[in-house]
This record gives C-alpha cells, sequence and structure tokens, in this order.
C-alpha cells in the first residue's frame, strides 16, 4: 500500500448521509418480526417492555427513528441498548438492529424524545486523571 | 513517519500503567507504537447525545491519523474501535489498518510466548462480555494460556453490553453482571478475576477489597508473565480507605487540586 491510500475508502460523504441512507435501509428491510427485541438481553432491565409485544415494540423503534415518540417500551429500550449485539444474528432481514437502535437514539436525543447523556466532565475527568497518572513527557507524547 | 499508534483511547487515562505495557509489548514483538489518545484523539463517544459534536471529534482524530502515516492503528477501547470501522472509516475511510491490542499480540504470540519466563500462580476467569467485535474472547484467553502457572478457567456467563460502562447506567445491570461473575468465579474455584477493558476494571477492582479475590487486568498478568514491574494505582486508590491520601498531596497539588477533589475523588470514593 502506498503513502496515502485507504485501506478503506468512505461510504458516506457525513455522519447525516450515513444516517440518512442506514435509516431508508432499514426501514424498507424490517419486518417488525421482532426476533431482535426476543434476543436482546437488555429487556430484563427494561420496566416498560414487560409484557410488551415484540412487534409493536420494534415499531416503536423504528418510529423513534423517524422522529417521533414511539411508546414507553421502544424509549425504555432505545435507552437501555448496551450493543450487546445478539440482536444482529437474531435478525432475518439483516438490518443491524443494534445499529438501529443506535441511530433511533440519536434522533431521540436530538429532538428531546430521550435525555442527552450528561457528559459534561467527561473530558475533564480524564484530563485529571492524566496529570495524576502521566509523566510530564508522557503528557506531551501522549495527549 | 509514525509506523504505528496504539491509540488508548479517553477514558485509559486512568491507567497509564497498562498504556506504557502495552506499548513496551508491541515493541518486544515488533511494533513500534506511539500512544495517542486523550480528549485530543477521541472518536466522538462522550459527545455522542449531540451526534454533530461527535462527528466532528471523530473526524479531527481520523485526519490525524491519516495524515500521520502510521499504517496500523492498535486500539484498546471497544467503543474507540467500533467507532473507528462504523462511522469513523465509514465516512473518513482508513489510510491504516486496525486491530486490537489483544488481536495485535496474539498475532504475534510465536514473539511474546518466550519472553513470557515468569511463574504466575492463578486460577483465573475472565469478565468476558458478549457483544464485542474486537476479537478480545478469542484472544485473551490464549495470551493468558501462554503465562507459565495461569490456569484459564471456562465458564460460560458472558455479561451484557460489550464492556461494563454500558451496564452502569443502567439499574441493576451492573449489580446483576457482578454477581453472575462471582457466582462464576465460585463455580470455577478462580481466586483471580481478569478483566479485559479499562471500564470494567474501574467497575471491578473494588470485588478485591469486598470479596478477598484478586483483580487483575490482563496486561497486568502479562505483564507479570514477562516480569515487568508496574503499579495498579487506579486500584489502589480506589481500594484505599483515604484516596486522597493514597495519591499524595504533592500529585493533587500538581495535577490541581480543584480539579481532582471535582472530577477525582468522587469517582473513587463511590460505592463498591
Amino acid at each position: 500500500m502506498g503513502p496515502g491510500e485507504r485501506v478503506v475508502a468512505p461510504r458516506h460523504a457525513d455522519w447525516a448521509a450515513l444516517r440518512e441512507a442506514e435509516s431508508a435501509r432499514m426501514l424498507a428491510a424490517c419486518t417488525a418480526c421482532g426476533a431482535c427485541f426476543a434476543a436482546c438481553p437488555m429487556i430484563a432491565y427494561v420496566p416498560a417492555a414487560q409484557g410488551a409485544s415484540a412487534s409493536a415494540t420494534v415499531r416503536g423503534v423504528l418510529a423513534i427513528l423517524q422522529g417521533g415518540e414511539g411508546d414507553a417500551a421502544a424509549r425504555g429500550w432505545v435507552a437501555a441498548c448496551t450493543r450487546s449485539a445478539l440482536c444482529i444474528p437474531a435478525c432475518p432481514e439483516a438490518v443491524d438492529p443494534m445499529l438501529l437502535l443506535r441511530l433511533a437514539k440519536f434522533t431521540a436525543q436530538e429532538n428531546g424524545t430521550l435525555p442527552q447523556r450528561d457528559a459534561r466532565d467527561a473530558m475533564s475527568r480524564a484530563k485529571a486523571f492524566a496529570r495524576l497518572g502521566f509523566s510530564e513527557t508522557e503528557q506531551k507524547e501522549w495527549l | 513517519m509514525t509506523d504505528a499508534l496504539f491509540w488508548y483511547g479517553c477514558n485509559m487515562t486512568r491507567h497509564a500503567e497498562i498504556i506504557r505495557l502495552g506499548t513496551h509489548m508491541l515493541a518486544a514483538v515488533g511494533v513500534a507504537a506511539a500512544p495517542t489518545g486523550g480528549p485530543s484523539a477521541c472518536c466522538g463517544s462522550p459527545k455522542e447525545s449531540s451526534p454533530r459534536i461527535a462527528e466532528g471529534m471523530a473526524n479531527r482524530t481520523m485526519q490525524r491519523f491519516n495524515q500521520s502515516g502510521a499504517s496500523q492503528v492498535i486500539t484498546w477501547c471497544p467503543t474507540c474501535h467500533m467507532n473507528l470501522d462504523d462511522f469513523m472509516g465509514a465516512t473518513q475511510g482508513k489510510q491504516a489498518e486496525s486491530a486490537h491490542l489483544a488481536q495485535a499480540l496474539w498475532q504475534r504470540r510465536e514473539a511474546l510466548a518466550p519472553l513470557l519466563t515468569q511463574t504466575v500462580a492463578g486460577r483465573v476467569l475472565i469478565d468476558m462480555h458478549i457483544g464485542n467485535r474486537t476479537g478480545v474472547n478469542e484472544a485473551v484467553p490464549g495470551l493468558l494460556r501462554l503465562i507459565p502457572g495461569v490456569t484459564v478457567l471456562e465458564h460460560p456467563y458472558r455479561a451484557p453490553s460489550y464492556m461494563c460502562f454500558g451496564l452502569a447506567s443502567i439499574p441493576g445491570a451492573l449489580a446483576d453482571a457482578k454477581a453472575n461473575m462471582l457466582a462464576a468465579m465460585a463455580a470455577t474455584g478462580a481466586d483471580t478475576l481478569v478483566t479485559i477493558f479499562h471500564s470494567c476494571h474501574r467497575e471491578l477492582v473494588g470485588l478485591e477489597r469486598t470479596h478477598g479475590i484478586r483483580v487483575v487486568n490482563w496486561v497486568h498478568l502479562l505483564a507479570e508473565g514477562m516480569g515487568l514491574a508496574y503499579q495498579d494505582e487506579y486500584k489502589a486508590w480506589r481500594n484505599s480507605d483515604d484516596p486522597e491520601a493514597a495519591i499524595g498531596a504533592e500529585r493533587i497539588a500538581a495535577a490541581g487540586e480543584e480539579a481532582v477533589r471535582k472530577l477525582v475523588l468522587p469517582e473513587l470514593t463511590r460505592p463498591r
């Protein structure tokens, strides 16, 4: 491989284009069969999803992806996804439900359907730990 | 021109010794990797609630990688690793191959194995998670089995999420994962819990104090097998009765007393 040559070529112009293309693909492919919901190990931690219809909850996630509010089970599931990835092989339509939930979360946090993660101090905390643990040289070279 | 980057991520700043040891191990198997990370080399994940901000951070990091001339990016953080593939490479393109540190070492195990000369007594169970696309669930057990004296025990339990970080914000999920892991240790007769990722190490080191088991990261164990000295200061601070005293006034002053009080000590003193 020569200098400047890409191992992986970009498939999308930016994140917005990626989200738009993936969302369109998912909305076309998903049949709301509920196999992803059934495979998810985090459902046990979503009170609103207990006893909920798998298919209806998936439809709720698709609504959130498109800017809607979805139902409580769908919102709870989107919020509780920790990317365990068991939904990916469970999906008969190769939707990639893990990415579906993640993109739905992007939209929900942008439009206020779900609260934003409070990461105000994350970078300051990382820097404070670096000042404690890194030597001065390491701080200059590693950060 | 940099041959390789060791992209340790943001939150690994808590574990300087793992960065040092990982860099040393890579060099020992023929990979000269420059550590890079912290806020200036972020994948954007901490700001993911605002995708446009996350995208800006990720783009800067990817452009830095692509301009570095490095032919390899060795990752540590699974969030960074997945974002590199799913978002950064997909929108910016990648000019470097990428692999997790454990994968990179496992691929070079013929060079690594002769360096593991020290016997390390331990019946170890690895804190494995589902959802990993980093290859660690295969590489880490293989690497630990190269260490003389280490017995890697098998148990089918795998915690949800790809590391403990995701579980910590879901009520009940992290507590369940800890209880299940302790039950798996009891069932297998393990005396040592081996963490794979930094967030798991951060969440689980407290079990050393509360449950009388040993908790180490896989890099620590490899280091012991290689005879490399290290100090797990984060664990020492977290399990200290007085983290402020354990860190020491001089280091706190050098790091900025206000920042340490506001950002570091609350984390170290939260319930285990």
